[in-house]
This record gives structure tokens, sequence and C-alpha cells, in this order.
């Protein structure tokens, strides 16, 4: 985790930022500050001693800063002109005034008191960056779900979810023993133990309506049944829109020529898939789905007709 | 190398203390680490002097006296140099904090850090208590996230690799103007210069790096650019009546302006940005969801899915 910053600009950076953070934490353990600023403690010391060379002109004891360290403790002194602490950069700005975004949206509804004042954080932000354009994050899970997932794994207690399956189209309470969280293709899900179905299984975190932590009591994870479906291995032929079709089903864009072998978990998913897909998707095999994506198809055609 | 940082923080010191120009020969009498001869102190306060800028540290040059325009002076203007975010609370601290914890891990971890810091810094305890627990958090986009935001801070050129819609590898340079993401995707927009016109891209479309122009050429962005109300007014929206089945069809629920029951159907109506999209997701839902109207909807649905029949016969 740490990722000390050796370059002579990236550590005067840190210096300049040492003296305001330790103005307003005096007495602070130096172990604790080395991990505020992300460096080993050897690091830090090099830093302190160089800050203690630094101070205004005439550099006798008078105007030189006044640093201790050598308990394991920090204190500083007679660093007035550097103890305020740097106006924040533009990049900075940026980190914030996205974040503040995904923190507004997951705001409970009605905390409009707290939502109020983000906002106005927000416009000082923004009137502070030199950048005119509008930086905004629209998040995927509201950050009230996410809270509950989190303590839930933390604490190993089972939750119950809404949760809206798309490939079955169906909202359905569910309670889970959550295990881990994990990020597959650009989404997030929670993997856990479906208690209903008596199996792993996994929901990816933007489909979770809401969630709320079960009781105290420490489930155990259930025993698996193992009706862990296999996967079903199916052969896609892309005719047009290639890019919308790798993309949509996963397939890895440096193996792709014209067709791809894919492996799904589920037929539901495959027939819709290809059916959203518009006509750019075909599946070559197996044949059991081919016929079954044909009726499909033809049966909502012939709906159209006599609709 | 740690001469030459105690020599930057001194001239910050230095000139920040001060309450008038400091000329360059003061500098160089005063402020310890200008050694050697006159041209040598010359380059090393030049380059000193860029360092400083490039940490974001504003050195203003004037004239101490309007009178004789003989020397340029030089100060820090302590104003410049200073977090100020007006009268700020914990609970405002906190929320700061939140909104920087969001980055934990992912792309601008680093910069959310150095701003919580400086956050930590201003002597305001953070009243996390007072916010409810929530944990937002940003999902991981591209590894070279980081270049674009330095990009646009430096208003710099960048260029990257990047899959059309038909896989091909294209080469693009833009003006990066700015970045948002909306349901787990991450998009760029700026001015691409080879087509000089406005373009968007999804970062998890970028192939490979993302590399920043050294020529620093500026731009300007557009004043109030926002990348989503672009995209709203890229297409005219249109107003679609759709049949669902009871108790399916949860997406196109979703975004239903009006739901009638009619028994084992709902009839609903709503908007849609895209008819491409919008067929798509009409689709997805197999015979659960019913195209009425418009007309030109429901000719291009059958003819996708005759597509669709006609591939698999």
């Amino acid at each position: 985790m740490s990722k000390p910053t050796q370059t002579p600009l990236g550590r005067t950076a840190r210096l300049l930022d040492l003296v305001p953070f330790l103005a307003t934490h005096q007495g602070i353990e130096l172990k604790a500050l080395s991990e505020n600023f992300e460096v080993t403690d050897a690091q830090m010391v090099a830093d302190l001693t160089t800050l203690w060379m630094c101070g205004l002109p005439g550099y006798t004891p008078l105007e030189l800063m006044d640093l201790s360290f050598e308990s394991g403790f920090v204190t500083i002194h007679n660093a007035e002109t550097l103890s305020h602490p740097r106006a924040l950069s533009d990049e900075e700005i940026i980190a914030l005034l996205l974040g503040l975004d995904v923190v507004i949206a997951s705001l409970p509804s009605d905390r409009s008191d707290l939502k109020l004042i983000a906002l106005d954080l927000v416009e000082r932000l923004s009137t502070r960056s030199s950048i005119p354009s509008k930086m905004s994050a629209v998040p995927a899970t509201p950050g009230s779900v996410r809270a509950i997932i989190e303590s839930s794994l933390l604490e190993k207690r089972a939750m119950e979810i809404l949760y809206h399956s798309s490939y079955s189209d169906e909202i359905s309470r569910r309670v889970v023993t959550p295990i881990e969280l994990r990020e597959e293709n650009g989404f997030e899900y929670l993997w856990g133990v479906c208690q209903s179905a008596h199996a792993l299984r996994s929901f990816r975190l933007d489909r979770i309506q809401e969630a709320a932590s079960k009781s105290n009591v420490a489930e155990a994870i259930p025993a698996l049944t193992n009706d862990q479906s296999h996967g079903i291995s199916y052969t896609i032929h892309a005719h047009s829109r290639p890019r919308e079709v790798i993309e949509r089903f996963a397939i890895d864009k440096e193996e792709f020529t014209e067709k791809a072998r894919v492996v799904s978990f589920s037929h539901e998913w495959i027939k819709r898939s290809v059916l959203a897909s518009a006509g750019s998707a075909e599946v070559v095999e197996p044949a059991t789905i081919r016929s079954e994506i044909r009726s499909s198809a033809q049966l909502i055609l012939d709906r159209y007709e006599t609709n | 190398m740690s001469r030459k940082i105690e020599r930057l923080i001194n001239l910050t010191i230095a000139l920040l203390a001060t309450k008038r120009y400091l000329t360059k020969s003061e500098i160089f009498r005063s402020v310890e680490g200008y050694e050697g001869s006159e041209e040598t102190k010359e380059r090393m306060f030049e380059r000193d002097k860029d360092d400083l800028r490039n940490l974001g540290v504003a050195i203003e040059v004037g004239s101490f006296d309007p009178v004789f325009e003989d020397e340029a002076g030089y100060r820090i203007k302590p104003e410049k140099y200073s977090l100020d975010l007006g009268e700020i609370s914990g609970v405002q601290i906190a929320l700061l904090s939140l909104a920087a914890e969001a980055w934990r891990g992912a792309a601008l971890d680093t910069s959310a850090h150095s701003a919580l810091t400086k956050l930590r810094s201003v002597g305001v305890e953070s009243d996390l208590d007072a916010l409810p627990a929530i944990a937002p958090r940003f999902n991981a986009a591209h590894k070279d996230f980081q270049i674009i935001t330095s990009a646009i801070s430096k208003r710099a050129r960048i260029s990257f690799t990047y899959v059309s819609p038909t896989l091909e590898l294209q080469l693009r340079t833009i003006e990066p103007y700015a970045i948002a993401t909306k349901a787990s995707f991450w998009y760029l927009a700026g001015n691409d210069l080879e087509k000089s016109e406005l373009r968007t891209f999804r970062l998890d479309r970028i192939d490979g790096d993302i590399s920043i122009s050294k020529d620093l050429q500026k731009y300007e962005i557009p004043n109030g650019f926002d990348l989503f109300s672009q995209f709203e007014n890229q297409e005219l929206v249109g107003i679609a009546t759709v049949d669902v089945r009871k108790g399916k069809a949860q997406l196109l629920r979703t975004h239903a302006l009006s739901t009638v029951d009619m028994g084992e159907w709902d009839r609903i109506t709503t908007s849609y940005i895209s008819s491409q999209r919008f067929i798509e997701l009409v689709l997805w839902h197999g015979d659960d969801a019913l195209i009425i109207e418009p007309q030109d909807l429901r000719k291009e649905i059958v003819a996708k899915l005759t597509e669709i029949v006609a591939h698999h016969v």
C-alpha cells in the first residue's frame, strides 16, 4: 500500500503538506504519521530531518522550524508561515467533486439537509477549480445498499435482499450469506450462499434494490446442494456490430474473429441476449438453443401480425 | 537531493513570508542554498520556479517599485497558496472525507488521499457520527485514468487506441474536456482533433495505454460543459406505447410514464432516446413486451425479428 513518492518534487510536496498536518496533530505518533503519508518510518524520519533544516531567511534557531520526534511522538513549532494547508489542485478537486456526487446519490431520502450541505460543497469546490466543465458521477450501486453489504460481509452476517434478476425478469426477496465482492467486466458482484436455493449464487450489485442485515446470530454457511448448474458452451457468430456482440457476450477481443466459443450459465440468458442483439448475433450451436431462439422470435413475430 | 528539497522549501517560506516583492539578488543573498557563479544561481532559480509552479504553488512576478521598473520581484500570495473553502464545519469535513474515501483502491486514489490530508490539516474535527452509514465506492476504470484528469488539469492533448464498432483499432487524439460515470461505465468527452468535433468515449473501449502530449498546445474547455446533457441532446426523444405482461418486463416498467391495467397485460408509455437501444430492450423481454406505437418502431422490430428467425433456420 505504501507508494513512496521519491522524486524531489514529490518529496517537496509531501514536506509542504506535512507542516500543516503536524500543526493540527501535535504529538502524533511517528508510526501513525508515516501511515497517513503512506511512507515507511525511516522515510518519515528523513523527511522530518530535512524539514528541521528549513525556515525563514537568517536560519538561526530563531528562524528555523522547531521539530521534535526522537521520543516517537512528533511536534512542530515556529512554523507559522507554512502552517496553512495548501490549496487543492485541480486533480484533487476532480476527485472530490466526483466523490461528492456519489455521496449525494447515496444519502437516504430523508437526509435532504445533508444533501444541501454537500451541494454547497460542490459549488465551493467548482468555483475554486480552473476547470470550467462539469464532472459528474451517477453510481451504479446506492451507497446505503453497499454499506449494509459491507458490514454484513465484515460481520459474516446473513442479509435479506430485494433482487432484480435480469434474466428471469423477476424481483424476489432472498436471504443471502455473503462471501465476497468481486469485480467482473466492470460490474461488481456479491458472491454468497442463497439460502432459498441452498447454492452459491452471484448477485450484480446494481440490481440489488434493497438490503437489510438479518439477526445478530452468526449463521453458518449452509451446506450447498450441488445444483450449481454446469456451464453451457455455445458458439456465437457476429453478423454485424461486432463490438456490441463481444461486449454483450463477454468475448475476449483478442480471441475473436467472427465466431467465438462462449460459456454461460443460463439458457434463459443466452436466449434473451441473442434476441436483444437484434439480428447481429447468431447462435451457431447447440442446435437446441438455435431452435429455441427461432421459435421464440417466430412467436413474437406472429403476435405482431395479429395485434 | 535533500539539498534541493531544502532549497525549495526555504524559497517557498521566504516568498510566502515577504510582504513585498523580493528581487532575485535579495533571494540569492538571503535564501539558503543558492551557491556558485551568478549563472549557476540564475539557472537554479529558474528551475526552482518551474518546479514550484508544477506543484501548484503560484509565484507572482511584479515590480516592488512601480517608478523604477528596473528589476522584477517575486512573491507567493498566502491567499493563493492556502486552502480556502470558507467557513467549514465538522459535518462538511466528514462529507468531503467520504467523497475522498470513495476512491480507495480506485483510479484517483492518490489525488483523493492528498486532498484528504489537506482537509485533515484544516484543524476541524471530522464529524463522521453525523452521517448515516453509507459507503459510496468507485469501481476500477481504465488503468491510465489519472492521466486523463491530469491532462484535463493541464489542458494537454491525449492519444489512445479506441475500439470502433467494427472492432477496428483507431488511433484517436483528443483535447479532453470532462470525465463522468453512469451505470458502471466511465465516459470521456473531448474535441477529437482528426474529426474536429466533440466525441464521447467509453473508457473500457480504450485499448492499451493513454499517452499525454508533451507539446503544451493549450486549448479551452467550453464553459459549463456537461458530458451527460451532451448525450441527451444527441437524439430526439420519442414516446412509445408498449404492452407488457403483468409482473414482467421490470426494466421497461421502471421508466414508464403511465400505466393502464388491461387484465393480463399492462399498457405503458415510456420515452426513449435511441430507437436501436429501445428495440434491444424490448427484445430482451421476449414475448412479455409488445410495441403498440409508433408504427415505425413496430416495423423496425418486425424486421429485426425476421432477421433473427432467418439466422436461426
